[in-house]
């Protein structure tokens, strides 16, 4: 191809990519021209044409930088913010207070940082909200690369009367996973335990002591019998049972692995529930030794 | 997703308009904002940046009018094209019922559209939308440019690269003229209104 109409065609081409945005584009073939010409001296503008494109090059340079320096994301007028939260936040069958955390996980979600704030501190009033709010809050602060203002923010909660000390101890882990995770080295004061806190009451047990069951084999030469056996250990809901190495086809019988239907009996009661064999073991020492012992857990009543 | 409001007897749906970055998914809806006026139900929103490039969408609401006795509403939406903005886009795409695939014809952005293409699955993947399941038109714009000695994708190369297994109807188009543009929301919406049919069992 004759020199000028390459030269036209890659500048024509350059000149439609800029006009497109198609910026790198545009760059690349105002390249290829120069390096065109810079290779052949034939071209009686030359100096013109090269000084032409330079130009060129250079403004595609400033509009790539403008583009590149530009933030990533802009808070955007409260108009559009109410858009957003109407069109993207499928809460219009929830409640005013769900709707509301919605709108702000929402606005949060399109870079809408500095609006989602104030919605989450709006809302940390509520109680509903108040720990899920607060990470929040934490998180907004983290994309706005505020950490400061999130750890002042979480003194601030520590000295105010708003979070229990539970919830304080939530929002600690989950401010400092998320300080762990950028590296960043800040350590968190931590909320003063309540001298008046109460340990909660230690409930007793409260499974009845079994003293014997009875179970239908389902399969084995015995199969369709109903045995009772007698419980030698009970610890919570697993019950310990002694068979007779003089039994051990029963052993072969009790050889699946859950019973729909076992009798209990205790003193008071008898129920009955379904139990899954836990284990099936000889007992090697002590004056048993030889025989088997077995443990059902007791599953439902 | 679509709304169906039995009682009020009102159909509302999305259609995105997806495409790599600069390939005219805004053009599209400024042709339709301008050219059918009379189904225009709202002002158009568009949230970019200065150099008017789509930040965060474009959004227009569109009204079909009463249709088997169903008032259908349509919301136009735009993506961001740029790789950058990838969970805009999967954000925009929630809940969509129909899709307007815009593919650059310049040689040059042959392969963004391949790429644009890839994330549209990606994305309608992880909200378990499987892309050939999905009411879907292609649209093959800036085709204005032909004949004029640019290097400009033939036609076929195009369905080639991106509708050789879809297989879905596709448009010749030029955004900026016009051409294609009521043609391809045109099928597409036959095709949405089709499926949201059968997942109503509306009109019958």
């Amino acid at each position: 191809m004759n020199i000028v109409k390459k030269l036209k065609s890659l500048l024509g081409e350059a000149e439609l990519y800029d006009s497109q945005g198609l910026l790198s584009d545009a760059m690349a073939k105002y390249h290829s021209a120069l390096e065109l010409i810079k290779n052949n001296d034939q071209l009686n503008t030359r100096q013109h044409i090269i000084d032409s494109i330079l130009q060129k090059i250079s403004e595609l340079k400033s509009k790539i930088n403008k583009i590149e320096k530009a933030p990533k994301t802009q808070e955007l007028s409260s108009s559009i913010q109410d858009l957003i939260k109407k069109l993207f936040s499928y809460s219009a069958d929830k409640d005013k207070d769900s709707a509301a955390f919605e709108g702000a996980i929402t606005l949060a979600k399109f870079g809408q940082y500095k609006q989602a704030l104030k919605e989450f501190n709006e809302l940390i009033k509520n109680d509903r909200f108040r720990v899920v709010a607060a990470k929040n809050i934490i998180k907004c602060h983290v994309a706005l690369a505020s950490i400061d203002e999130a750890v002042n923010q979480y003194r601030q909660w520590l000295d105010s009367d708003i979070f229990t000390y539970d919830q304080l101890y939530k929002i600690r882990i989950f401010f400092e996973g998320i300080l762990d995770k950028s590296a960043i080295n800040k350590s968190l004061p931590q909320a003063k335990k309540p001298t008046d806190i109460k340990m909660p009451e230690i409930e007793e047990d409260e499974t009845l002591d079994i003293s014997s069951i009875a179970i239908i084999l389902e399969n084995g030469p015995r199969k369709g019998e109903v045995i009772e056996l007698d419980v030698s250990f009970q610890s919570g809901n697993i019950i310990s049972l002694i068979i007779s190495d003089r039994e051990k086809e029963l052993i072969e019988s009790l050889n699946v692995c859950e019973f729909d239907n076992i009798q209990f009996y205790s003193s008071i009661a008898m129920f009955s529930a379904s139990g899954v064999i836990s284990s099936i073991s000889e007992i090697k020492t002590g004056h048993r030794k030889g025989n088997y012992n077995l443990d059902i857990k007791i599953k439902s009543a | 997703m679509a709304n169906f409001n039995i009682k009020k007897r009102i159909i509302e749906c999305k259609i995105v308009y997806y495409g790599p970055g600069r390939c005219g998914k805004t053009t599209n809806l400024e042709y339709i904002f301008k050219a059918y006026k009379k189904h225009v139900t709202g002002e158009m929103v568009s949230v970019d940046t200065e150099g008017d490039r789509t930040l965060f969408f474009d959004f227009l609401p569109v009204g079909l009018g009463q249709i088997k006795g169903c008032d259908v509403r349509v919301q136009l939406y735009t993506v961001p094209g740029q790789v950058q903005y990838s969970s805009t886009r999967k954000l925009v795409l929630r809940g969509v019922d129909g899709i307007v695939f815009v593919a650059d014809s310049l040689k040059v952005r042959r392969e963004k559209n391949m790429v644009s293409l890839k994330d549209l699955q990606k994305n309608l993947k992880e909200y378990d939308i499987n892309i050939a399941g999905i009411p879907l038109v292609m649209q093959f714009n800036k085709r204005d440019l032909a004949g004029k000695e640019l290097p400009l994708m033939s036609i076929e190369q195009m369905e080639k690269d991106l509708n050789r297994q879809l297989k879905v109807p596709s448009f010749p188009a030029s955004a900026i003229t016009g051409q294609g543009v009521g043609a391809s929301l045109k099928q597409c919406l036959i095709l949405t209104l089709k499926h949201l049919q059968k997942q109503f069992q509306w009109g019958q």
